[in-house]
């Protein structure tokens, strides 16, 4: 007796009393008990602690305190620079990418050889540890050793070397770029496929009826890759709000909270202040966004499937 | 002539898109866009390159301003650190300089071959995790029509959306609660259940596709539905399932948050170990980078293999990284 042989009929001894009706949700339960518990659970509890005051060195000492984990985010000034940060990062950071990972893919579609050796290269930064990743620009924005440094003096930008980083004027901006330069290839990657994806025979017979290399790319190029567009731009932006490695290892979100972000400053509340009320509020603040993307994610994701 | 062009769809090709129209714009359109090649180029690749070319430089070579562009003296010094390093404080040192006769004595401080060591338990362990019991579900839910079973792939799918950093406070104080807080376990489990949904939706697109003529034949020659699966649909699902695991295996290698929040230093992976050397007084960057380089290896090697399931992954419901 094999042990596929042996493994099948445990398996079935096993389930023998069960219902063949209810048989098939078997091979599921595993996924749903684990999930359940470590995903969709802890929603629900950063929800349900989010309306207590709670100490994460105490946590049994937690207090009832309603809404005002709330009404502390509404009246925080530093909860204001924090969001104010969000919003300029998942801005700058995702039309950035969008604009240079479009132009990516089309260099690699339209002007490199080897599309899918170049491809593989510069899918590396988005693939690479995002530790690893992060540790490089902060060496690059280094403010003693630094090469970008080295390059804005050469260029005559700046006189000295600058302390980027740790300056609360411009600490927001080198983590921002990083980031272009994670997102930007998947951005490439994904203009790239949906490039591909189109029947060369559309070009074709718009050229036969004279329609002029704007007008193609106009009513052809676009039209065709617009739901790819659409989950490109909202993979963005989602991929930017949630964003943690890059700040945290670049600046630590400091100084002060002049270049953390939301999820940052989640971090912060909970592990460096301890207030595991405050930091679960501003995670429910943080689903509530992601909710909404996700949203317009499935949204498109399905049109997609359909339209085409 | 365009009209004299014998090959037609070269003239065509030229002209497929407006931006690289030779024609319009002549030598300096194509001189700009070489320009934005190399631009982008540079962007992209020149951080790679200063991560590899400060791995190979001595730690004096480090600390000279202006940076060298080239390593002046090729040096292994990074990676001589890390080894000894790691020797140390694993304890093996004065084993391997009595084996060998060397003497180790390293100034810094980091263990990157333990914390690789951690790594490689809890990414296998959560691979493991999510290719078995994905498959398992993706297999009843794409062949099988049963009551609450579009609740079910929606509750999967929506499993996704949340990312760590969301969660991590409430995930501190469950795993807390179980009493696993720095274990390998609790990543294990934790990373287990962030890649099965996505196996669950990667595996469930393979057997979607999985002609039904293949079961019927496994039928009429009397295999269980149990053996179909095993026997039949597995071997053929083989590359699927490699890149399934590889994607949990990539997933739970790079994760930063929950090996920061749930672990203690003695028990890093390789992300916050890496972190925490990084931030650390006086860091090392020669030191720094040839550990990444070493820990950029298994990513490496996944990416080449899983490259044509990457698209399918992204605008595949997959938000997921």
């Amino acid at each position: 007796m094999s042990y596929v042989d042996q493994a099948q009929s445990s398996y079935e001894s096993a389930t023998s009393r069960i219902p063949e009706s209810l048989r098939v949700y078997l091979p599921i339960l595993p996924v749903m008990a684990l999930v359940g518990l470590f995903i969709l659970y802890p929603i629900a509890q950063a929800i349900y602690s989010s309306l207590f005051s709670k100490s994460l060195l105490s946590p049994e000492d937690a207090e009832f305190v309603g809404m005002a984990n709330y009404a502390e985010i509404w009246s925080n000034p530093d909860i204001h620079q924090v969001l104010w940060n969000t919003f300029v990062w998942v801005t700058v950071g995702s039309v950035a990418a969008i604009i240079l990972g479009f132009l990516m893919g089309w260099l690699l579609h339209e002007k490199l050889p080897y599309t899918s050796v170049a491809s593989a290269i510069v899918l590396i930064p988005w693939v690479l540890p995002r530790v690893v990743g992060a540790s490089i620009w902060r060496f690059m924005f280094n403010g003693s050793q630094g090469v970008i440094n080295e390059l804005l003096v050469t260029i005559g930008v700046t006189d000295s070397y600058v302390v980027m980083l740790g300056s609360s004027d411009l600490s927001l901006w080198p983590p921002i770029v990083g980031m272009i330069w994670r997102l930007a290839p998947l951005f490439a990657l994904l203009t790239l496929t949906s490039l591909q994806g189109i029947d060369e025979h559309l070009f074709e017979a718009a050229r036969m009826d004279g329609a002029t290399p704007w007008e193609r790319f106009r009513y052809i190029t676009i039209p065709m890759m617009r739901y790819n567009l659409a989950i490109g731009f909202l993979l963005m932006l989602i991929y930017n709000i949630r964003n943690f490695s890059m700040v945290w290892v670049m600046t630590k979100g400091g100084p002060g909270v002049s270049s953390s972000t939301l999820p940052v400053m989640i971090y912060r509340s909970a592990f460096v202040d301890f207030q595991v009320g405050f930091a679960s509020a501003l995670s429910v603040l943080l689903f509530v966004v992601l909710l909404v993307f996700s949203y317009y994610y499935i949204k498109f994701y399905d049109k997609m499937r359909g339209g085409l | 002539m365009a009209t004299d062009n014998t090959d037609p769809t070269a003239e065509y090709r030229k002209n497929q898109s407006w931006l690289f129209d030779s024609k319009a714009g002549g030598y300096l359109r194509k001189t700009a866009i070489d320009l934005l090649t190399l631009v982008i180029a540079v962007f992209v690749l020149f951080p790679l390159y200063w991560m590899i070319v400060t791995a190979f430089k001595t730690t004096a070579e480090i600390q000279q301003i202006p940076p060298t562009l080239f390593p002046t003296e090729f040096s292994l010094e990074g990676f001589r650190l890390v080894l000894e390093s790691s020797l140390e404080s694993s304890g093996y040192d004065s084993f391997v300089e009595s084996t060998f006769g060397v003497d180790i004595s390293s100034a810094i401080n980091i263990d990157i071959l333990g914390m690789i060591l951690n790594s490689l338990k809890v990414a296998i362990g959560a691979g493991v995790i999510a290719v078995v019991l994905g498959t398992g579900a993706s297999y009843v839910l794409s062949r099988r029509e049963f009551r609450g079973k579009n609740v079910l792939m929606s509750l999967l799918l929506a499993s996704l959306m949340f990312p760590g950093t969301a969660i991590m406070v409430p995930e501190w104080e469950l795993i807390s609660t179980l009493g696993l807080f720095n274990t390998h376990l609790a990543l294990i489990l934790i990373y287990g259940a962030m890649t099965s949904p996505f196996v669950v939706w990667l595996m469930k697109g393979f057997f979607d596709d999985f002609p039904d003529s293949i079961v019927e034949a496994s039928r009429i020659d009397q295999c269980s539905s149990f053996e179909t699966f095993w026997y039949v649909i597995v071997p053929m699902a083989r590359n699927s399932l490699i890149a399934s695991f590889i994607f949990a295996f990539l997933l739970a290698w790079n994760e930063l948050v929950f090996a920061l929040t749930l672990l203690d230093n003695q028990n890093y992976t390789v992300p916050p170990g890496l972190l925490t050397f990084v931030q650390g007084f006086n860091t090392q960057w020669n030191v720094v980078a040839a550990a990444s380089i070493i820990i950029s290896i298994p990513v490496l090697i996944g990416l080449a293999y899983i490259q044509q399931y990457f698209v399918q992954g992204l605008t595949g419901g997959a938000i997921k990284g």
